[in-house]
């Protein structure tokens, strides 16, 4: 009854031939693992089992609310959804688990962080058993598909009707690039399936979001020119800024947002320094409190206070389209204001005022007013 | 497992009254729904719903639109842009709103009167961000005197925390052994807090999950829901007062001069005693379990005739639920039930507000979790409905009274009235059972002389469980059916002279 080492060298050499096996191969046990991802999905939306094998379904609930699991007879997902929804009050005492021949095995509920195990025997007929979440509403895209049947035949994914709509895709993140402008070459040029926004962004424009390399109290701002940049209003400085493209914020859009936008293009510069500016006696310890910005032109130009001063930055794309020009503003400063460099940061300098001395530009009260810093990108500088 | 659910529905089956729908009269005919078309290219994730003084609706959206629509002319038009999921409006004037996002609360203005904001000033962030996913911030919502309140989310187990945070890290406000409950690592994670007029931004309540809504009563009085999930037996309607301790345990670290430790290492009994129960607990899976924005019915009898009552959304049901409170012993507590449900209606009832004509707006939202996307509309007929108006507790059981007079015969039929009781555990564990769940049998039933009210006298009255209470057919004396057939008042005082 057991030819194991009969099924193993079959399994090993000749992967067809298992087929002509399934009876024995019934006797291992199949072990499905599934997971919850956020937004009312399972990792997993389909597996394939043979008829009669003995299957162990290990349901870990990772996601933050609680799911249950049940597997219905083919055909019968949405009925036994509803009647799920039919339990009204009764629901959480019957774990969402209505009485119903089609429900063939079920898992209760289980929550966050809990794990349940499932031990039963395929089906000897051969179908597509439903599994799904049967908590009030899950079950319309909470669910699943088994294939039972001797030759492990799925239908391609994309067009599995089985499994929830959103699933049969490989998601394309390409969808959700943005570029700063539409001179991106041709075969890199994106045809959006399904736009970002009711309009369409005019660069400049911004994002308040999550990216790499900085506080959660970011801002990303696409320039024209194909320049981007990113602001951290958490520390009140340009932190970084990178040419060919915007972002990503495919999985930052997508479900509960537990995922960063992600930088499309190369980072040309990163802030190295304490803080860009120092005003007055620049060693001492310096306070920065964030305060806003306005559009001019749409450009965004930042206010922040340093040591009480007020501080305005607005940046725009640098002339020939190589770097960036930071236009600041110190109306009320009287004191001596220090631009701050580092060698390594990717970029050169020149200033509309002042002197540079020591990877520094000096700047008297009066020029610190209203002056701009140029920032080049260097020749096989890139970060 | 399968003996286990039969075991639990043959169980469930001796408590029932049957498997009839929650809703015997149809209410399309006192309530309408409408679905607001939506912009093409809008991915309408609603964070909030207001209304200009010049009538305009104006909403926020997760990719960070806010865009104004008027309603005569079914016309949306872009207001400002950018924001980190914005989840709350408040207007100042037609052309300035206060905005919470992520990152902090912004003013957004139009300083230029060509439509579109320029100015997004900082009003607050003095709160910390780890870039936790759960960390969403909602409100603001604002008292007779010009204090604004906004209410922080707890940041999620199922997450973590990012290299660069804003804020000092308190490894406090986790459990040890991090099994995926919310914690507070960065100030003042799961608190409620004020900002006054002078711009000073204060911690006022603690002991919030998940308040995905905030909102004032008639008198002023600050409520905030909380979902259901560890240490939230069952989702609720917070009566939120300044020093209070509302049950999850993380954000107490934030708490001026606390110490004593990891707060999830005290011993339940005494975070027990620390925490202020709900006011109104929504039953899960009975009547909500994802509660959201309370709202105070201001329309004066232009929504219908429960005027003062709070509305709350419900993001995982079809539904809308209606609260009704009152003050015993000191203490705010009281009754909720299905108030709208289906004919329409969607899920994901993320967001509510009255537009100038009295109906409620209401903005839906996904985002990852059960819900919808778009905005509808729920407007009163002008038919009243046949519905309980209100549930008072007495000092031998409660006094239902009706929005019109009862068939005197269905009304005074003791089988009609079938209560149960039962309690949600204080404890770590993600949401909790019923516990000690009973029938209470009624014992007497009186009807007021105008018939709209009902007397019942109950065997017993615990104080710390909710009476939920399941009615059978009774008739207004038109013949219509009621409206609703189950409503769940928490009893976390007894009147004085009770028995």
């Amino acid at each position: 009854m057991k030819p194991y080492k009969k099924i193993i060298v079959f399994t090993f050499l000749v992967f067809s031939v298992n087929q002509l096996f399934a009876n024995q191969i019934a006797d291992t046990v199949s072990i499905v693992k599934i997971n919850v991802l956020v937004g009312l999905q399972f990792d997993q939306v389909r597996f394939h089992v043979k008829p009669g094998q003995k299957v162990k379904l290990i349901f870990s609930n990772s996601d933050d609310m609680s799911h249950n699991l049940l597997i219905t007879k083919p055909g019968s997902r949405l009925e036994i959804v509803n009647e799920a929804l039919q339990l009204a009050e009764k629901g959480p005492s019957m774990d969402y688990i209505p009485k119903s021949a089609s429900v063939l095995w079920s898992i209760p509920v289980v929550n966050p962080n809990q794990t349940q195990t499932l031990n039963f025997i395929a089906p000897q007929q051969p179908g597509v058993y439903p599994y799904v979440c049967t908590l009030p509403g899950h079950g319309f895209i909470m669910f699943g598909a088994m294939y039972v049947n001797a030759d492990g035949n799925m239908p391609e994914l994309k067009n599995d009707l089985n499994i929830p709509e959103n699933r049969r895709l490989d998601n394309n993140s390409a969808l959700n690039i943005q570029h700063n402008e539409h001179k991106v070459n041709e075969e890199k040029k994106i045809i959006t399936a399904k736009p970002l926004h009711p309009y369409t962004p005019v660069s400049p424009y911004l994002y308040r979001v999550f990216i790499e390399g900085a506080s959660p109290a970011a801002l990303a701002v696409s320039l024209p020119g194909n320049l981007s940049y990113c602001w951290d209003a958490s520390v009140c400085k340009l932190s970084f800024a990178w040419s060919g493209g915007f972002l990503d914020n495919s999985e930052l859009w997508r479900g509960k947002g537990d995922a960063l936008a992600k930088v499309v293009g190369t980072l040309f510069f990163r802030d190295k320094t304490e803080f860009p500016l120092s005003i007055g006696n620049h060693d001492g310890f310096q306070v920065v409190d964030y305060k806003g910005y306005s559009l001019i032109n749409r450009y965004p130009e930042f206010h922040y206070t340093l040591n009480g001063i007020d501080v305005y930055e607005l940046i725009m794309p640098n002339n020939n389209g190589t770097g960036l020009i930071r236009k600041f503003r110190i109306p009320g400063g009287n004191k001596i204001v220090w631009f701050n460099t580092n060698p390594t940061d990717g970029v050169s300098y020149l200033s509309s005022a002042g002197k540079w001395k020591n990877g520094k530009w000096k700047l008297l009260p009066k020029q610190a007013k209203d002056f701009s810093i140029t920032m080049s990108r260097k020749e096989g500088g890139l970060l | 497992m399968i003996a286990k659910s039969i075991t639990r529905f043959l169980i469930g089956i001796l408590f029932c009254t049957g498997m009839q729908s929650l809703f015997a009269q149809d209410k399309s005919e006192s309530y309408r729904i409408e679905t607001i078309p939506m912009p093409d290219g809008l991915t309408s994730e609603t964070g909030a719903v207001e209304f200009l003084p010049d009538g305009r609706l104006v909403a926020c959206f997760t990719r960070g639109e806010v865009m104004t629509y008027e309603p005569s002319t079914k016309k949306w038009k872009l207001f400002a842009e950018g924001f980190h999921d914005p989840l709350g409006i408040l207007v100042i004037s037609n052309s300035e709103l206060l905005v919470i996002q992520r990152p902090e609360l912004t003013r957004v203005k139009d300083t230029d009167d060509d439509g579109i904001a320029d100015l997004y000033e900082k009003v607050s962030d003095d709160f910390g961000i780890s870039g936790n996913y759960h960390e969403f911030n909602y409100g603001p919502v604002k008292d007779k005197d010009g204090n604004l309140f906004i209410s922080l989310n707890s940041s999620s187990g199922a997450g973590n925390i990012r290299p660069i945070v804003r804020g000092e890290i308190n490894p406090l406000g986790r459990e040890n052994g991090s099994n995926g409950q919310m914690f507070s690592n960065v100030p003042y994670r799961g608190w409620v807090m004020k900002l006054s007029p002078d711009g000073v931004l204060k911690p006022i309540a603690s002991g919030f999950r998940s308040p995905n809504g905030i909102g004032f009563d008639l008198d002023g009085n600050l409520f905030a829901t909380d979902n259901q999930g560890d240490w939230i037996g069952t989702s609720a309607l917070h009566h939120v007062q300044e020093g209070k301790f509302y049950g999850h345990p993380g954000s107490l670290v934030w708490q001026k001069g606390w110490n004593k430790g990891n707060p999830f290492l005290l011993p339940l009994s005494v975070l027990d005693s620390m925490r202020t129960r709900g006011a109104v607990l929504f039953p899960h899976g009975i009547i909500a379990n994802s509660p959201t924005q309370p709202l105070c019915d201001r329309t004066e009898g232009k929504f219908g005739p429960f005027s003062g009552q709070l509305l709350v959304g419900e993001m995982n049901n079809e539904r809308i639920v209606r609260v009704m409170l009152e003050r015993v012993g000191g203490e705010l507590q009281g009754a909720c039930l299905p108030f709208f449900e289906g004919n329409g209606l969607r899920k994901g009832n993320n967001r509510l507000a009255f537009g100038p004509d009295g109906s409620l707006w209401i903005g839906q939202n996904s985002h990852g979790w059960l819900g919808d996307q778009g905005i509808q509309r729920l407007a009163f007929t002008g038919k009243q409905p046949a519905d309980i108006l209100n549930m008072n507790l007495t000092e031998k059981g409660f006094e239902l009274t009706f929005t019109q007079p009862l068939d005197e015969s269905t009304a005074t039929n003791l089988s009609n009235y079938k209560f149960s009781h039962y309690y949600y555990k204080y404890q770590s564990l993600y949401g909790s059972d019923q516990f000690d769940k009973q029938n209470v049998p009624v014992t007497q039933v009186e009807i007021s002389n105008d018939r709209k009210k009902i007397s019942l006298t109950l065997s017993s009255l615990k104080p710390g469980y909710v009476y939920e209470l399941s009615l059978g057919t009774i008739k207004t004396s038109n013949g219509d059916d009621l409206a609703n057939k189950i409503i769940c008042y928490t009893l976390n005082k007894l009147k004085a002279g009770t028995f």
